[in-house]
């Protein structure tokens, strides 16, 4: 009785972190397809695509993923090459000296991001004025100095990843190689380099995602070349739009597929594993089905891609002018009813029969409501007490076209 | 050449040798020492215009420190409590979400380490995908779930709960729930991967002896899932007095996270020795607290990062 109360407190706390994890980027994802043009969810108006649309006419934001994509890759680039350095001499170096040398290159992932911006930022800016250079030379390009400031602290990242691969290699392989005459670079690129690639792999993919979605190094760093997530912070600060939900479920409905296809990939290789050494012949078609029993990541992979294509199917084809409209109308025929309760209620409070001010009532079919908020509607032509229309609304009655007239 | 350089040489070649002690100098001194050490000699110098660096008055001083505790010169105040006020908040803030993210992942973490079977690994899945999205997007979905017309209010007020929409972002608490939010990740998996290595054995046999549940997480599995807390903790405590993004988009208006003002030393105020400076006093006090921290749960440096 107690366990089972247990288990239950436990679901149900496993549900609210969920809900408080992915819920955001549900609800974020949503927002990129209902009309208001103030991202929300409530009240829903319209199923509309127009966002993507707005996103892919952004000079700006498809300036910045192409910056994005440079700085990404010389991210990589740099920061492997740096920590595969980094790993290979922490296994050598002398174990006195270990520990100092782990705690200087694991540093930078715990120095706040603003901070290594700015000694990036202040270093460069001194090395390029004592070199001579002019101002806005190579030194001070946005470019390089945010590909420098991210390979810091993006460095200690993949010399994580690659040591812990390093550590189950076999030193002895190398030292064969090297005994049957291979030079040293010989033997790093046919012995050492095949043995590192997935974690190489892993290392670079990590290393990418980092420094794409890096802000606090770079919004000090970037100087005219504003990567994607510059820019997205400068949207979201000064006015926010769904075009900017309709980029965010992009990126996390990319992510989900990639996370997927991972999943399903290591999945399809213990499967395959089980099987039989020759994985590569058993990837035909006819297989497939096969393929994805026991394997729910690459059903569910293929379930994400068929919503994928019947949505952007649906957006080809739908268009959301109608149901715009009749929101629009709905509003508009909101705030006339709005106006003519005001209306009606200043009648109530200054109770002359006047010829228009009747007009609506007898229109009828104009407010879906009748004339149920005219009090004259009630009581006839007893006079109602003033008091408590007037109260009731703060606007006493601007927006009554009558008041206009009784000024005169 | 000394011998350990000789023996380096003779064990990796030459070439391959040469390129990975470079690759290590340059990352080493060239990106992480250099910069910190140029960083803290430019908090020490006044704001000059470019020629006028290196002349006779570029001269070291304590003023960018002292603009931080007395505020500007001739300021009534006897000290700067604006930006001293800011800097504590900051702190304490980050203490208390370092706590709340620790209290939230500790559970998952231990659950996930300790069942086994598919489901691990979905869970593992939809805790990674969050943190692969944009930290920008992030902080702009929990805008748009806080905004006074959002959907918490809405569901608030729908169901009778406040009359009225509650202002969470003027309050800050969208503020604390997005750096919580921002950082679960680095708290869980350090947890997770040290209480998946912890052998069920051992909480079995405590469990025989008639430990309490609570007993049991005090005396055998807290006290083995130490570094990996610590690891946690110290990240999740760095990122979110160093963060920037979530501050910005989620902070009130009137409260300002102190990295804000760093930003506004360097970008508005275009003062870069002062922004140094705050930049320079956020780091020290950062990492003598994180120091002090370990030495208090007795952990070591080396198993940060594990």
């Amino acid at each position: 009785m107690k366990l089972s109360f247990l288990r239950l407190s436990l679901w149900l706390y496993l549900a609210l972190f969920f809900a408080y994890l992915l819920g955001p980027l549900v609800i974020m994802s949503i927002t990129a397809f209902n009309s208001p043009s103030f991202p929300r969810m409530t009240p829903w108006e319209c199923l509309t695509f127009q966002w993507f649309g707005a996103l892919f006419h952004d000079e700006r934001i498809l300036n910045g993923i192409k910056n994005s994509l440079i700085v990404g890759a010389g991210t990589v680039v740099l920061s492997v090459a740096m920590g595969l350095a980094a790993a290979l001499m922490l296994t050598q170096i002398w174990p006195k000296m270990r520990t100092s040398f782990y705690t200087l290159i694991i540093a930078p992932i715990l120095i706040p991001g603003v901070v290594l911006g700015i000694s990036t930022l202040v270093f460069w800016d001194r090395v390029a004025r004592m070199l001579g250079m002019e101002p806005g030379g190579f030194l001070s390009n946005g470019i390089f100095l945010t590909i420098i400031g991210q390979s810091t602290f993006i460095a200690s990242y993949c010399m994580l990843v690659l040591v812990a691969r390093l550590q189950r290699y076999d030193v002895s392989l190398t030292e064969a190689a090297l005994d049957l005459g291979a030079t040293h670079a010989q033997a790093f690129r046919k012995i050492m380099l095949p043995f590192m690639r997935p974690a190489i792999a892993s290392a670079a993919v990590l290393a990418f995602l980092a420094s794409f979605e890096n802000y606090n190094t770079t919004t000090f760093t970037f100087g005219e070349y504003p990567t994607l997530t510059i820019e997205l912070a400068q949207k979201v600060r000064y006015g926010i739009t769904p075009a900017i939900s309709a980029l965010a479920f992009i990126i996390v409905a990319l992510t989900v597929f990639a996370a997927l296809a991972n999943e399903a990939n290591i999945r399809r290789k213990q499967l395959a594993g089980g099987a039989s050494a020759t994985v590569s012949s058993k990837k035909s078609g006819l297989q497939l089905p096969r393929l994805l029993s026991g394997n729910p990541a690459a059903i569910l992979l293929v379930l994400v891609a068929i919503t994928v294509i019947t949505v952007v199917g649906t957006a080809m084809t739908y268009s959301p002018q109608e149901c715009v409209a009749d929101v629009r109308a709905a509003k508009q025929l909101k705030a006339r009813e709005a106006i003519e309760a005001l209306r009606a209620a200043r009648e109530a409070r200054e109770p002359v029969p006047e010829a228009p001010a009747q007009a609506p009532q007898s229109e009828g079919g104009n407010s879906s409501f009748g004339g149920v908020f005219n009090p004259t509607n009630l009581g006839g032509e007893t006079a109602p007490e003033p008091e408590q229309p007037k109260a009731k609304t703060g606007f006493g009655g601007v927006f009554d076209p009558t008041n206009l007239g009784t000024g005169d | 050449m000394p011998r350990f350089l000789t023996e380096f040489f003779k064990r990796n070649g030459i070439l391959m040798g040469g390129l990975m002690l470079g690759l290590v100098l340059f990352w080493t001194i060239g990106l992480i020492i250099l910069p910190q050490l140029s960083m803290l000699d430019f908090s020490f110098r006044p704001n000059l215009p470019p020629p006028e660096m290196g002349g006779p008055r570029d001269v070291y001083t304590l003023e960018n420190y002292r603009h931080l505790v007395f505020g500007p010169e001739g300021a009534s105040a006897a000290y700067n409590y604006i930006d001293l006020g800011v800097f504590f908040r900051t702190i304490v803030a980050a203490i208390c979400i370092t706590i709340f993210n620790l209290i939230l992942c500790y559970p998952i973490a231990y659950y996930l380490g300790q069942s086994r079977g598919n489901h691990v690994r979905i869970f593992a899945l939809m805790l990674i995908i969050p943190y692969w999205i944009n930290e920008i997007l992030r902080a702009f979905a929990l805008r748009i779930i806080f905004g006074q017309t959002g959907v918490l209010n809405t569901l608030l007020v729908g169901l009778g709960i406040f009359d009225t929409p509650y202002d969470f972002i003027r309050n800050d608490i969208a503020l604390y729930a997005g750096l919580g939010y921002a950082y679960i990740l680095l708290m869980i998996f350090p947890i997770y991967n040290v209480i998946e290595s912890l052998d069920r054995n051992q909480i079995e046999a405590a469990r025989d002896m008639g430990a309490s549940w609570l007993r049991i997480h005090r005396r055998v599995v807290i006290p083995y899932a130490k570094p990996g807390i610590s690891s946690g903790c110290t990240m999740v405590f760095m990122l979110s007095a160093g963060a920037l993004a979530a501050p910005q988009i989620l902070g009130g208006p009137s409260s300002l996270w102190f990295t804000q003002i760093i930003y506004q030393w360097f970008n508005d105020n275009s003062n870069w020795p002062q922004g140094a400076a705050y930049a320079v006093v956020l780091l020290v006090t950062c990492i003598l607290l994180v120091m002090a921290a370990m030495r208090l749960f007795k952990v070591n440096m080396g198993d940060i990062g594990k």
